[in-house]
């Protein structure tokens, strides 16, 4: 199976050719956060008008403003690369101390819209010891789901037997909403993503 | 291969009516839907989709439509779009953000448009953008057949137009051949957005890869292709693949489907 894997991903190289490149944003540094006011940056993820469904019930993605937000999409019935990526959220939120917790929100998006309802996911949340106000385990509807993911660069694609085969990507949000490091690694510590966390406190 | 044929006797005829009435920019060609066979499998023990029947834009959406659409919506001309929605691409081609101008001619697809924003025009016409089977599906007719992708000289007739350098000005919209269902342009003039653009080079497999780490975007691409001849599809997909949502570029454009999302 390598050999048309990686003939695909010379098509990929090759077929991105014949267009212009894209423009890429320059990346927002500013490890300083900004006070949560003012006009909304145009890259911050709350220029989506997405509302959330957690434990306190509907949430607009926007009032998360304020507070740096480590975000990521999960399905709670997902048994391969969803609990790394839980823990990977918590071993994140444990490097932090615990006033320097208190200052992050942990947000995750379920891809399901359909069967992740906001009660099964205040389960999962309450089995996996995601504590609010820390984390957010949240619903959001079909769309909503669509352009936060496609917001945050996350592919996914639902399979046919339900289930979701999905980009595992955790992003930090500075607290205006604008995604300032994300990171990959799941299986391993990534201090350098932890340290980026930190410096949004500053 | 054994494919199903998707066209009806009726059809044929109805898409007759229906390329006459592009030809006057004008209705929308229904499509079928059925059963369908895409180049790259669903699911690791699927290889068709259904599809319902849909209605699709007979040609991508022009210079001319998208300015009806930024007079009337404010919040998508250039300049007033935040870069979450739109790269610092988006328009750049149009004089001004009510100027199409010279180099945006009113009958030339529009392009330097991102998804959002091809969503956005969609929506305001109460569509949608097609998802990528329904696109793939479309784009498997020629002139006389349903499905035309087992027929050689088919893809290389595909493959001659991406063989021609990008660069020069966009011909109009309308003047390539009308498929069966009488849509025009699905190959040889723009790329084209689709709604689950993101989702197409993530394999069915990789939930079974070991290493999750490597669930990136070429390492969950072990994609059991169909039918691997069918370059022109692959590449396509791969392009798509490529895209994040606020990119634009000179040759990605779109088409609006109509009907319920599947």
């Amino acid at each position: 199976m390598n050999r048309p894997l990686v003939a695909l991903c010379a098509l990929a190289a090759l077929a991105a050719l014949p267009l212009a490149a894209p423009a890429v944003e320059p990346a927002h540094h500013h490890e300083h956060a900004a006070p949560a006011a003012g006009p909304l940056p145009g890259g911050s993820l709350y220029q989506l008008g997405a509302t959330l469904d957690g434990s306190g019930g509907p949430l607009p993605l926007a009032s998360l403003r304020g507070a740096p937000v480590v975000v990521t999409m999960f399905y709670s019935s997902c048994t391969t690369v969803c609990p790394m990526l839980t823990l990977a959220m918590q071993r994140t939120a444990l490097a932090l101390s615990e006033p320097e917790r208190a200052q992050v929100r942990f947000l995750m998006v379920s891809l399901d819209a359909a069967r992740d309802t906001p009660a099964r996911l205040v389960e999962f949340a309450q089995s996996h010891h995601l504590a609010a106000p820390a984390f957010v385990v949240a619903h959001a509807s079909a769309e909503d789901v669509r352009t936060i993911a496609a917001a945050l660069g996350i592919r996914y694609r639902q399979l046919p037997d339900g289930s979701f085969s999905h980009s595992s990507v955790i992003t930090l949000l500075d607290r205006d909403g604008v995604a300032v490091a994300r990171t990959q690694a799941l299986s391993a510590e990534d201090p350098a993503f932890v340290e980026r966390v930190r410096a949004q406190l500053k | 291969m054994q494919r199903p044929a998707h066209v009806l006797p009726g059809l044929a005829a109805a898409a007759l009516l229906a390329a006459a009435a592009a030809a006057a920019g004008a209705a929308p060609a229904s499509l079928p839907g059925g059963e369908f066979t895409p180049v790259v499998a669903p699911g690791p023990d699927q290889k068709t989709v259904r599809l319902a029947p849909f209605a699709l834009d007979v040609t991508p959406v022009t210079n001319g439509d998208y300015l009806a659409f930024v007079t009337l919506h404010p919040e998508w001309r250039r300049g007033s779009v935040p870069s979450l929605k739109a790269d610092s691409q988006y328009l750049a081609h149009w004089q001004g953000p009510l100027t199409p101008g010279e180099g945006a001619r009113a009958e030339q697809p529009v392009t330097h448009v991102s998804w959002f924003a091809a969503r956005a025009y969609c929506a305001a016409h109460a569509g949608r953008l097609p998802t990528w089977y329904e696109w793939e599906y479309a784009a498997a007719a020629d002139e006389t057949r349903g499905d035309a992708r087992a027929d050689p000289a088919f893809r290389e007739r595909i493959l001659a137009w991406y063989a021609v350098p990008s660069g020069r000005p966009l011909p109009a919209v309308g003047q390539g051949p009308a498929n069966v269902y009488g849509l025009r342009d699905l190959h040889g003039l723009v790329w084209e957005w689709v709604e689950d653009f993101g989702g197409l080079m993530v394999s069915g497999d990789s939930r079974n890869q070991g290493d999750p780490d490597k669930l990136q975007f070429c390492g969950a691409g072990a994609l059991a292709a169909e039918s691997r001849e069918d370059y022109p599809v692959l590449m396509r997909m791969a392009l798509l693949s490529s895209l994040e949502a606020s990119y634009t570029t000179a040759n990605l454009g779109f088409r609006c489907a109509y009907g319920d999302p599947p």
